[in-house]
This record gives C-alpha cells, sequence and structure tokens, in this order.
C-alpha cells in the first residue's frame, strides 16, 4: 500500500546540514501493525511525516497506493492526508475549547464532510468515550485523550494511521489499552504505523524495524 | 453556523478576557465613529428646525462677522454693536417687508446680586412667531414691566410666576412666565418687552439686530439688495447663511473628531492584529496538528480570518448599541462644550449610519487580520509539531 524506495531526507540545522534519512526503503501492507523503534534523533519522526505526506523526501520515491506522491503539488497532498492518512500525536493536540465529540469532527470539517453524530458516536464506542463525547478535553485522562485523538485519526476513513509515540505520556494501563486498540484496528484493516520507545509493546506488533543512522534495520 | 465559524468562536472563547478586551476597543472606536457620523446628522436636521422655527427670513444688523450673527439669530449671542437708530424707519419702509422687529440683545451687570444678567428685548407680540417650539410655564409678558426667564435663570433664581425679578438694580420686574427647558442657551436669558430692555440700557431705540420676515420670499434677494444699497453700515444675513455659517463651524469640529475617531481605530486595528498574532503563536503546534488532519492553508487562514471578523462584528454591534445607550450622556457632554448646539435630539439613529459604521469596522479588522491569517497559514506543519 505504501513503498519507500531509497528515501533520503536532508535538513539544516543551524550551519549544520543533517542527512536524517540516508536512503529508506520500507513497505507497509494493509492491516499490518508496524512498530518503529529507534534511539532520539534516529530519523523515525521524520519517516513518520514523510509517510504521511506531511514533509517531502530530499530524494526518492513514496508510492501510495501505486502513486508516487514526492513531487505532488501541495493541494494534492492535503487531500490525500485529509481522505487516506490518519494522524495521532504524543501530545495529543486536541483543542482545548471544543468538545471531545467535535475534536473527533474536526477532521470532517477541512474534508467537507458533514459531522453525523451516528458516525462520532460509533468511533467513540469504539474507542470507549461514548459517555464522554461533551466533555471538554480538560476533563478527560490522559489514556482517554488519546482515545479521543486516536477517534479523530480514524474519522476520515483513512487507510493508514501514522501514531508518533502514541503512549509517551501515558501509564502502563493506558498504554496496554492504546496499544490493544490500534491493534484491533490493524486486524480489521487498518494499516497502522507506530514509533515508539516502549520496547515491550513494540514486540508485541507484527512487524518491527529499527532506525539507526537514518537507516531501517529489520 | 458554519463550522469554520465555530471554531474560530471557540478559539476565541478560550482566551475571554483578552478577546473582551480587544472586542471592547473595537467597541469603543465604533462607538465614538458612529456618534460623530450620527450627531453631524442631528445637528444639521436640528438647525435647520430651529431656524425655521423663527419664522424670519434674513436678519439686519450691523456690519461684522457672520458667526456673530448665527449665534445671535439662535440663541442670542451678545453682540457689543448696536444698529443706528434710523435703520428700523428704512427697513419698515421698505416694500415687500411683512415683519421686522427689533431684537436687543445685552449683558446687563447687577451689582446687587453680583451677577450679569443675559438679556434679550424683543416685542413681545412676535415672540411666538421666533420661537413657536417654546412651552411657557405662565403668560408672555403684556406689560413693559412683565418680563420672561430662562428655564435655568428661574431655577437659579428659585423664581415662579407672578414672583418679582430686579436686574441691572434698576427695576423691580414682574415675572409674567418661564419658558420651559429646552436645553439651548435660551435657559440662560432673561426676556424683556424691547422698550424695557431699550431703557434698562440706556439706549433708547438701539436694537443688535432686526429680524425680518418678507410678504413674498422669492422677492428676497431684490429686497435685500433695496436694503442695502439704501442703508450703509448694515450686514443682512439670511437663514441659509446662517447654517451655513454654523454648519461650517461643526464641520471643522466634526473634521477634527473623525481624524480622531480613525486614529482610535487603527489603534483597535493593531490590537486586534496583535490579539491575533499572539493567539495564532500560542497555537502554533495544533495549527500544525490541524495541517496534519487535512486542513489546506486556505483552511488555516480561513479560521484565522473569521476570528478578526468576529471581533470586529461583535465590536462593532456592541460600540453601536452602547452608543445609542450613552447618546443623552454625549449630547450633554457636547451641550456643556459647544459654544451653540440645536435644541433637540443631537444624536439621532440612523440604520444607514450604524450599518455603515459596522461595515467600515468590519473592513478594518479584515484588514487587521490578514497579516496573522497568512502568518498563521504558513505555518510549517512539521516544525509546528515538532514543537
Amino acid at each position: 500500500m505504501i513503498e519507500l524506495k531509497q528515501i533520503e531526507k536532508n535538513y539544516r540545522r543551524g550551519a549544520e546540514e543533517v542527512r536524517a534519512l540516508r536512503g529508506v526503503d520500507l513497505s507497509i501492507a494493509a492491516g499490518e501493525l508496524l512498530a518503529i523503534i529507534g534511539p532520539s534523533g534516529a530519523g523515525k519522526t521524520t519517516l513518520l511525516h514523510i509517510l504521511g505526506c506531511l514533509d517531502q523526501p530530499t530524494r526518492g520515491e513514496v508510492l501510495f497506493d501505486g502513486v508516487n506522491t514526492s513531487n505532488m503539488p501541495e493541494s494534492e497532498l492535503v487531500q490525500l492526508r485529509r481522505e487516506k492518512i490518519g494522524f495521532v500525536f504524543q501530545q495529543f493536540y486536541l483543542i482545548p475549547g471544543l468538545s471531545v465529540f467535535d475534536n473527533i469532527a474536526l477532521p470532517l470539517l477541512f474534508s467537507k464532510k458533514q459531522a453525523s453524530r451516528s458516525k462520532i458516536l460509533a468511533l467513540a464506542e469504539m474507542v470507549g468515550l461514548e459517555h464522554r463525547l461533551d466533555h471538554a478535553p480538560a476533563q478527560l485522562s490522559g489514556g482517554e485523550m488519546q482515545r479521543a485523538a486516536i477517534a479523530r485519526g480514524l474519522v476520515n476513513d483513512p487507510e493508514i494511521l501514522l501514531a508518533d509515540e502514541p503512549t509517551g505520556n501515558l501509564d502502563s494501563e493506558n498504554s496496554d489499552k492504546i496499544y490493544a486498540l490500534l491493534r484491533s484496528l490493524s486486524q480489521n484493516g487498518l494499516a497502522t504505523v507506530m514509533i515508539t520507545h516502549n520496547t515491550e509493546l513494540a514486540a508485541r506488533a507484527q512487524r518491527t524495524v529499527q532506525i539507526r543512522d537514518g537507516l531501517v534495520h529489520p | 453556523m458554519s463550522g469554520y465559524l465555530k471554531l474560530a468562536g471557540k478559539n476565541l472563547l478560550r482566551h475571554r478576557t483578552r478577546s473582551v478586551l480587544t472586542m471592547l476597543g473595537i467597541a469603543a472606536s465604533v462607538g465614538v465613529l458612529f456618534s460623530v457620523l450620527s450627531f453631524n446628522k442631528g445637528f444639521t436636521e436640528g438647525l435647520a428646525v430651529e431656524l425655521e422655527r423663527t419664522g424670519l427670513h434674513f436678519m439686519v444688523v450691523p456690519s461684522g462677522c457672520a458667526h456673530e450673527v448665527a449665534a445671535l439669530v439662535l440663541h442670542g449671542a451678545v453682540i457689543p454693536k448696536f444698529l443706528d437708530t434710523k435703520v428700523m424707519e428704512h427697513v419698515t419702509a421698505t416694500a415687500g417687508i411683512d415683519l421686522a422687529t427689533p431684537i436687543l440683545v445685552a449683558q446687563l451687570p447687577d451689582p446687587q446680586r453680583g451677577k450679569i444678567d443675559l438679556i434679550y428685548g424683543v416685542d413681545m407680540s412676535v415672540l411666538s412667531a421666533i420661537k413657536p417650539g417654546w412651552e411657557i410655564a405662565g403668560k408672555i409678558p403684556e406689560q413693559d414691566n412683565e418680563i420672561l426667564l430662562g428655564y435655568e435663570v428661574a431655577q437659579h433664581e428659585k423664581l415662579q410666576p407672578g414672583d418679582q425679578f430686579s436686574t441691572g438694580g434698576r427695576a423691580n420686574l414682574l415675572v409674567s412666565g418661564i419658558v420651559g427647558l429646552t436645553g439651548s442657551q435660551d435657559d440662560a436669558f432673561v426676556y424683556l418687552p424691547i422698550k424695557t430692555a431699550q431703557k434698562l440700557l440706556d439706549h433708547p431705540a438701539a436694537a443688535t439686530a432686526i429680524g425680518v420676515k418678507v410678504t413674498d420670499p422669492t422677492r428676497m434677494v431684490e429686497i435685500t439688495d433695496a436694503l442695502t444699497a439704501a442703508v450703509p453700515g448694515i450686514q443682512i444675513v439670511t437663514m441659509g447663511e446662517v447654517m451655513n455659517s454654523i454648519s461650517n463651524l461643526a464641520a471643522s469640529a466634526r473634521a477634527l473628531s473623525l481624524a480622531i475617531v480613525l486614529i482610535a481605530i487603527l489603534i483597535s486595528a493593531v490590537g486586534v492584529m496583535n490579539s491575533i498574532l499572539m493567539a495564532v503563536f500560542e497555537r502554533t503546534q495544533e495549527i500544525g496538528m490541524m495541517r496534519a488532519v487535512g486542513a489546506s492553508r486556505w483552511d488555516i487562514f480561513r479560521i484565522i480570518l473569521e476570528e478578526t471578523t468576529i471581533l470586529s462584528l461583535s465590536g462593532g454591534l456592541v460600540g453601536i448599541l452602547i452608543s445609542i445607550l450613552g447618546s443623552r450622556m454625549i449630547e450633554a457632554f457636547v451641550r456643556s462644550v459647544m459654544p451653540f448646539v440645536p435644541s433637540g435630539n443631537l444624536i439621532s439613529f440612523d440604520p444607514v449610519v450604524a450599518a455603515g459604521s459596522v461595515l467600515f469596522i468590519f473592513i478594518i479588522g479584515l484588514c487587521a487580520g490578514i497579516y496573522p491569517a497568512l502568518k498563521a497559514s504558513k505555518i510549517n506543519p512539521v516544525e509546528a509539531i515538532k514543537g
């Protein structure tokens, strides 16, 4: 479904040229749960951003359903993110002024789709937040916030869910719950990529790759 | 409500104090703008009504400043000159004159009371024609020793119809009536029969001006030309000229006020820009998240611009509301500082002026919002999410 071919990513940090990725080859199939591990600064998040079409590689090809997105114009990348990609972040990034319902429905605003209550309710039930829909994010626990963020990532029915350290701010109990949720999603056919420092969780994933020095090691 | 508008509104509510203060800044600017524009309209209309009420077509006065004449006609300002006694004879002898009434306005010191009275001598038989809008408690003087008091004078001296009033230390005059509150300088005068006024001033045939009504207003130019040619040292000022003269003064004040208002609006626009820019910087990561979940640059631009729209429109509407509710206070203030203000409502609600003021601030708000919105739309989502 997604294939990375010889991806390189360079960027400048002040006067220094950083080679974040140095020729990454990686493919992700539908329904696969992939864990990416590696030390800080190894290029995990950069890889995730390229997978999510948020960032463009310096060299190499990103094939999304066979279509090369490396040179796509911004408007088409936006469309791709809306329709096929879901994002989950370590810091959740729920909007404080919106209810859980509105936070989950937020991507629908940008994809110009109607926020149907039944769909949001179904997603909330799936992540166990059906009783919290009218609450503000500040009233949720960390685990609940991340579950709301996952529901938000799923609201556009994406083909792939990209989770950047989804359990990074959670205790072990909540981490297990989030992992179980991600696993059930992949079992239902959703390609799921999870960056994590938690080796125990990574070991339970269907596949784990390690990034070290800008290269992927199986 | 559109999803963007709802999101923008919720964003503003996250910093209520900042949003309310920014909105109030706009409200103050719009309120003043609306008041100045409405005041101008009310002033012009009030002036026209007041001039029409005099029932006169023109005034004959000693040569001098047109502004003095304007003030005299409307509210009895004191002109330190008298017309020659023969002028009245010339005026009444001129063909086409329907009514000619001398008016004597002067300051009369009263050493006993330690005050200076403003006296207005006029032929009492034409008073109701000159001042048709007055409500008089009591009656118009019929005898030479009877007077009419302006509202403020009566209040200050605690006098009622039937009481005695002494002025200039020379006479005990009978208060026959009291003029109801006009809200203008009429309230500060003592109105006497012209002969009594002339006697008090020791100028038996003096007049500060002669108010003239013609039989046929279409012949006014012909009549005034004839008068000017026949009588040297006089000036003839028509009511239209009086109106222009006062309007010009008011227009100067208005231009200055508008300049100040525009500066205030500019300051509030900078306030809006600053407030929204702060909000954008604070929400950088959130904007990055929105870009990641499918928001385009235009979506972000639109959300931020709608925040400024809400601030501008709500500020505009609140400003109009405040200025309507506070219009009486503003009027009282204007009356206390301006030398001439027509009676009646100075600030009248005109939906066109209100809508124009709100539209103006809406456009200013949009302009102020463009820079923060552009800034937000250019946020790099990768950098933003990294924090």
